[in-house]
């Protein structure tokens, strides 16, 4: 099934639903020419997550043992050294991450003989070689990459999302949005049906989560400023055979939609929000190797979630649905009083939810 | 898989005969007259004639792997060969009767017989048909008791048949191959139809056919508990492997020094649950401490879940949400962007009963929530059969906690070697097989007590 996948999958694919920006894009160098056909934008190839490589490398049982117990060891001594200095992940997390390491790039009766450590003599195949393998694994501890840039993908929802260095790993509270869609389309048939938006999509987590619930009533339009998200997101929609319900297009926010105001049914978005000062500060893994556009939201991190809320007001239909993740409470209250004052009297219902830690995370509302 | 609950079949003697030298201790008036292999060829225990009639053959051919004289007679061979089957038969035939009277006390053929009588007095009441819906309950359990109670007459009657024919040839001074044709062909379908028998009265519970899902818990004592821990999940992993299931460690979450906080097993196979199902419980161990350096002995429990591992689509019930308690491990700090960690554990607490389920296996906490919540309704639906509830709702909490956490077993390591079953009774001092897997005897004894104390509690005349 996976294999069919990749070797069905061209390269040639990408371009043929990948939008080029209509109009030139300011903050971007890469497509400055208003030549046509389009920059070939499309044509940056994805890396292949390791669980979809083939199993190639033959390797002896012992020797696949033996790098097994030094990563275990190497996780082992991390204790709480990470923890204490930026929040970072513990031993503990990093042995379930090892765990899933071996499962993406072992078959499944190789993981269990590890962890039995029924040792034995025969060979097995693995998606990459021992080499690799020491020198992934010493990447995770040594430079803190994160576990997902390691193996190429997120489980994220009941999706397996391909990721790599560039685009932000999509995380667990995100989730959560495509749970506050289901919840407005399932007793409205004018928004399941609509026209849905996921800004600054990434890896297409949001827009293929969404997607995958609007079935084939919907439609979904995700963007991106940056080309290498584009193509990792159109690696994901095709992976999950959504190239006919999500459409990519290439910009920074709104100015790639501009033949759609007023027709848009849902704005989903999780946009960078973190304030400048902040990202120095961070978790290793996230301030050292996630994308700094996909994070860093300005002096107080508002910058981006603040033109998001602009942009609604004119793209929205109305009656339609907007959702949109933030920093926290502080964001969330600033948000809400921007839409309910400043923002013309266009918005309804405005609301702060929780993610599942408490925190006050997201704000939806509706388009008057 | 079906093997598990038959007792060892003494077919082995067939297919591995030593002829030689067994002359001398045959009593002389069983030896047969006639050469057997003329008036039964294709007699499925006289593997070598079947396989090699002797017309084709000359005998030094079928014998010629075997270390043997070539000069033999060949009547002499038949002879031996027709001796070999008949002791196989005899011992066939013996196991199968101590089978049948096993079968017929565990399942209380007495107390059938009580509740027949019973029943048949009921409808025999003038005022029988007065509540029709009670009538026809009983009617069908009269029919149940019947057909059951003939059932096990016929196994007596076959078996006593067999036994007959034992009797007459071993007074006979001829072999009649014809007679030991039938005895045998007795037995054999004697031995399918107990085999059914045992597995549809033993194995009859709702989800007895599924896989299933074991989760191992040190209990309380630190590193010494989780070591117990982990060598309960080899354990029963080992078992699963005897059995040719397909066993997957799904969880496993180490211990500090050494050993397992908590695994999780998945079983899958038909009747997985129905064997583990008893092994839910406490499980003691005593020994020498190996990590203490006085060793002394130490005394650890682990905790053992059993539950049937159901296909998402086969459990209907619906738990409202309000019922349910669901958390999700956090990451700390700001969490969203501002963190990365596979934090992704749910755990789901049922509120009225008290049951929790934890799943930190899957990688993403959509994953583990789905999961949680099919194993978490998968156990209330165990606990509501073995309550006898009809509904989730029915099942008092209270008594969840004292049922799945009573000790079942003790392993005693040291100052002598024993395992004990607290429920049966049944132990043995081969502890190392035990724990290599070797549960069988242990898994079928609980099997029957459990059946002949549901027998005895229950029955239709306390029902009905």
């Amino acid at each position: 099934m996976k294999l069919s996948l990749i070797s069905a999958f061209g390269m040639s694919n990408f371009t043929m639903f990948i939008k080029p920006p209509l109009f030139r894009n300011l903050h971007q160098s890469v497509c400055s020419s208003v030549k046509s056909p389009p920059p070939p934008l499309a044509y940056i190839k994805p890396r292949m997550p390791l669980f979809l490589r083939p199993s190639t490398h033959m390797v002896a049982m012992l020797d696949l043992c033996k790098w097994y117990e030094w990563a275990k060891s190497l996780a082992s001594s991390v204790g709480t050294t990470f923890e204490d200095v930026d929040n970072g992940p513990d031993s503990s997390l990093l042995r379930r991450e090892l765990k899933w390491l071996v499962d993406d790039v072992t078959e499944d009766r190789a993981v269990s003989l590890l962890m039995h450590s029924e040792k034995c003599d025969r060979n097995v195949g693995i998606r990459v070689s021992l080499d690799e393998l020491y020198k992934l694994w010493k990447e995770r501890i040594e430079e803190r990459r994160p576990f997902q840039y390691i193996v190429g993908c997120e489980h994220w929802r009941d999706l397996v999302l391909c990721v790599q260095e560039g685009v932000l790993i999509p995380r667990p509270e995100t989730e959560q949005i495509v749970d506050l869609v289901a919840d407005v389309v399932s007793d409205n048939e004018g928004l399941r049906e609509g026209l849905w938006v996921d800004l600054g999509t990434g890896s297409g987590a949001i827009a293929i989560g969404v997607g995958m619930m609007l079935e084939s009533l919907g439609r979904a339009i995700a963007t991106d400023l940056s080309p290498l998200a584009l193509s990792v997101a159109a690696f994901n929609v095709q992976r999950y055979g959504l190239q006919d319900v999500v459409e990519l297009r290439q910009g920074s926010w709104f100015e790639p939609l501009k033949d759609l105001e007023g027709k848009v049914a849902g704005i989903v978005s999780n946009p960078p929000y973190i304030p400048s000062d902040n990202i120095s500060g961070l978790q290793a893994e996230v301030g050292r190797h996630e994308p700094r556009i996909a994070l860093d939201g300005g002096v107080n991190g508002m910058d981006d979630l603040l033109r998001l809320c602009k942009g609604a007001g004119s793209m929205l239909k109305s009656g339609g649905f907007f959702a949109f993740e933030t920093n926290g409470e502080q964001q969330c209250k600033h948000l809400v009083e921007y839409m309910e004052t400043d923002a013309g009297d266009c918005f309804c219902n405005v609301n702060i939810v929780p993610d599942f830690a408490g925190i006050q995370r997201f704000v939806t509302g509706f388009r008057k | 898989m079906e093997g598990l609950l038959r007792p060892l079949c003494s077919s082995s003697m067939v297919s591995s005969p030593k002829p030689r030298n067994n002359k001398a201790s045959l009593p002389i008036q069983l030896l047969p007259l006639m050469p057997i292999s003329s008036r039964c060829p294709y007699s499925p225990n006289f593997t070598l004639s079947t396989k090699f009639p002797l017309s084709r053959f000359p005998p030094y051919v079928l014998y010629a792997t075997q270390e043997r004289q070539v000069g033999t007679e060949v009547n002499n061979d038949v002879r031996e060969w027709a001796m070999q089957d008949f002791y196989s038969l005899r011992k066939d035939v013996e196991t199968v009767s101590e089978r049948v009277e096993e079968i017929r006390a565990s399942a209380g053929l007495q107390q059938l017989e009580e509740e027949l009588a019973v029943l048949e007095s009921k409808a025999a009441d003038s005022s029988f048909w007065d509540d029709r819906a009670k009538a026809q309950e009983t009617l069908l359990a009269l029919t149940d008791v019947k057909d059951k109670i003939k059932l096990l007459s016929e196994f007596k009657a076959k078996v006593e048949d067999a036994e007959t024919i034992i009797m007459l040839t071993e007074e006979m001074d001829s072999i009649d191959t014809a007679l030991l044709e039938e005895a045998n062909t007795i037995i054999k379908e004697l031995n399918k139809a107990l085999d059914r028998f045992e597995l549809t009265e033993l194995l009859s519970g709702p989800y007895d056919k599924e896989g299933a899902v074991i989760s191992i818990t040190a209990g309380a004592g630190g590193t010494d508990a989780q070591d117990w821990a982990d060598m309960l999940l080899r354990m029963y992993v080992r078992w699963g492997e005897k059995q040719r299931y397909k066993t997957r460690v799904v969880e496993k979450s180490p211990g500090e020094e050494a050993g397992i906080k908590s695994a999780t097993i998945e079983v899958e196979g038909r009747y997985a649950y129905g064997y583990l199902s008893g092994e839910k419980g406490t499980h003691r161990i005593v020994r020498q401490s190996p990590f203490n350096s006085k060793g002394l002995r130490q005394t650890s429990f682990s905790g053992v879940e059993v539950m049937p591992l159901l296909p998402e689509e086969s459990i209907n019930i619906e738990i409202p949400d309000e019922d349910l308690d669901i958390s999700f491990s956090r990451a700390g700090g700001k969490g969203g962007q501002n963190v990365n960690k596979v934090e992704t554990a749910v755990r789901i607490t049922h509120i009225p009963t008290g049951v929790t389920l934890r799943c930190t296996e899957e990688r993403s906490q959509l994953a583990n929530k789905i999961k949680a919540l099919s194993r978490l309704k998968a156990k209330l639906l165990v606990i509501a059969e073995e309550q006898r509830a009809s509904e989730i709702k029915q099942i008092r909490g209270d008594a969840v906690k004292a049922e799945w956490g009573q000790q079942i077993r003790n392993y005693v390591f040291h100052p002598y070697k024993l395992v004990k079953d607290v429920r049966t009774g049944l132990e043995t001092s081969d502890i190392v097989s035990v724990m290599d897997g070797e549960l069988e005897p242990f898994i079928k004894a609980f099997l029957k007590y459990k059946y002949s104390m549901a027998v005895s509690t229950s029955g239709v005349i306390n029902d009905v």
